[in-house]
């Protein structure tokens, strides 16, 4: 017997090609985003993502969606080459379901982390030539531990766990920092923080971002652009409105003065 | 043997015959609209007969578990594929039927020297507003019927026609999901009973078939229900358009079944 419920050998057998890499493709500008974040608050994990999608120093869109909802718990921020990012966002979704769909139980938690390094180390030989490269961030509920949880990895595939957050893409380093002193010397940890404690934070350190990467969008109150952010518990996943986000950011992250 | 054409149609006669003859102690199945998507309910011993196929499709079958569990890899990988290549909703449960798993079905039926397919399926979909549910139910030949609102599979077409009579009055759009239930079970508490009254009448009298009224009437509907539900179990899904998320269904869950199923059949299944 084959392995069963394997969506993603099911589409090789169908003559799908992934993570094939294009030659000649060293000098092209490819589209690239980001900043994401996750860390652990009180009930669960925050996943931020800022909007902006570049290309060299050209803006291609301000309204990317990042943060990605994989099925009824899980959530891939993503990092890197949109065109691959999305593709394996979707891959992801089909495999999680099919595994269901056919076996009858839920893929584990380490059977998703597993899948996702497997669509990376796939994805290498695009990675390395420069037209693939994606560096996610995978946060879900894992309901055998009780617990959520946040994974990142490196473009190649290699998987380390955010034991209390992690960030990725070109406006990390900034807020990377950020994060180490406000977990370790602000007020409070982040992991006691609460729902609305967190997203005052959340927007913040992309607002930070967006201060020193071009690259990353933070909010455009003009055009009435927020980050996206999502929030993971036992229960699910849930969506802070464009109206919620609207009234954190005027009561505590714009500018004073 | 079966070269010359006649000996062909006589082959196929049998096969109905034995066919007609594996179905005979099957559980029916229902599936019928309520006011935010579908019902699909059976009587199960084991394995199970309802199953999610796609995002706002469901299947419930009646026949042989190995031939089902083979039609049901087909229709996920179809339909799993599809939706992936091209888009989750052109995956529909009429392109699964028609393209898909009816033409199997029918050429398995038709190979003499290869076994048949032994089962029959029905297939659920919702669509996006209330009022467009589709249902489709494929016989172990490969024919399929379309209809809006309600599909039903049992031992023969004589009792699916007083299934889905019992099943036709009040506008699906106004049942809840209560109601719906109640009205799926007494179905299925319908066909079962008929299917049970042509195997005795059988044995008493010889090959004709048991044509002993089919009173509809409800208690005696649950007490047939009590006291074939002993030794199986009630299995109920729903595909649900209120639900959050891209996949609609919903297995329902014994609290859930506690709370919905009718008085008189909770205290005999707790």
């Amino acid at each position: 017997m084959g392995m069963q419920g394997d969506f993603f050998q099911l589409l090789k057998t169908q003559g799908y090609q992934f993570g094939v890499a294009a030659e000649g493709s060293h000098d092209q500008q490819v589209t690239t985003a980001t900043t994401i974040l996750a860390f652990k608050y009180r009930d669960g994990v925050l996943v931020a993502g800022d909007r902006r999608a570049t290309a060299g120093n050209m803006v291609m869109y301000d309204r990317t969606d990042k943060v990605l909802e994989i099925d009824r718990h899980s959530v891939m921020a993503i990092a890197g080459v949109p065109a691959t990012a999305y593709e394996m966002v979707r891959i992801l979704e089909h495999s999680f379901k099919y595994y269901r769909r056919t076996q009858l139980q839920e893929l584990s938690f380490e059977g998703k982390l597993r899948a996702v390094s497997k669509l990376l180390k796939e994805n290498v030989a695009a990675a390395l030539a420069g037209t693939g490269a994606v560096a996610p961030i995978f946060a879900g509920y894992d309901f055998e531990q009780e617990s959520a949880k946040i994974y990142f990895y490196d473009i190649l595939g290699a998987e380390f766990e955010g034991v209390e957050y992690a960030v990725s893409g070109s406006g990390s380093p900034t807020i990377r920092g950020i994060l180490h002193y406000v977990n370790t010397w602000g007020d409070q940890p982040l992991s006691v923080m609460t729902e609305e404690q967190s997203a005052v934070q959340a927007l913040r350190l992309l607002t930070s971002a967006a201060e020193f990467d071009s690259a990353t969008g933070g909010v455009n109150r003009e055009a009435n652009l927020y980050p996206v952010v999502k929030l993971i518990t036992a229960k699910g996943i849930k969506t802070l409105a464009e109206a919620d986000l609207k009234h954190t950011f005027e009561a505590s992250v714009s500018r004073r003065g | 043997m079966y070269e010359e054409p006649y000996k062909w149609v006589e082959a196929v006669g049998n096969r109905r015959q034995y066919l007609d003859e594996q179905f005979k102690q099957g559980s029916p199945v229902v599936a019928l609209a309520y006011e935010t998507g579908i019902v699909l309910l059976t009587v199960s011993k084991g394995t199970p007969k309802v199953y999610e196929i796609y995002d706002r499709l469901a299947l419930g079958g009646m026949g042989h578990p190995a031939d089902l569990e083979k039609l049901r890899f087909n229709l996920l990988e179809m339909a799993h594929v599809e939706g992936f290549n091209r888009s989750p909703s052109d995956v529909t449960g009429s392109r699964m039927v028609k393209y898909g798993i009816a033409p199997v079905i029918k050429q398995a039926f038709e190979e003499v020297f290869k076994a048949p397919f032994i089962v029959k399926i029905l297939l659920a979909e919702i669509g996006q507003k209330s009022g467009k549910e589709t249902f489709l139910s494929i016989n172990y030949d490969g024919t399929f019927e379309e209809g809006g609102h309600s599909a039903v599979l049992a031992a023969t077409k004589g009792i699916e026609q007083e299934m889905l009579k019992s099943l036709r009055g009040e506008e699906p759009e106004r049942r809840s999901l209560e109601q719906a239930v109640g009205a799926a079970l007494r179905a299925w508490a319908l066909g079962d009973r008929l299917q049970r009254r042509a195997i005795e009448g059988e044995a008493e009298r010889g090959d004709e078939a048991a044509a002993a009224p089919s009173s509809t009437d409800v208690p005696s509907l649950y007490a047939h229900v009590r006291e074939t539900v002993a030794e199986k179990s009630i299995e109920c899904a729903v595909l649900d358009r209120s639900q959050t998320g891209s996949s609609k269904y919903r297995a329902l869950t014994p609290d859930d079944l506690g709370r919905l199923l009718p008085r008189d059949i909770q205290t005999s299944i707790s």
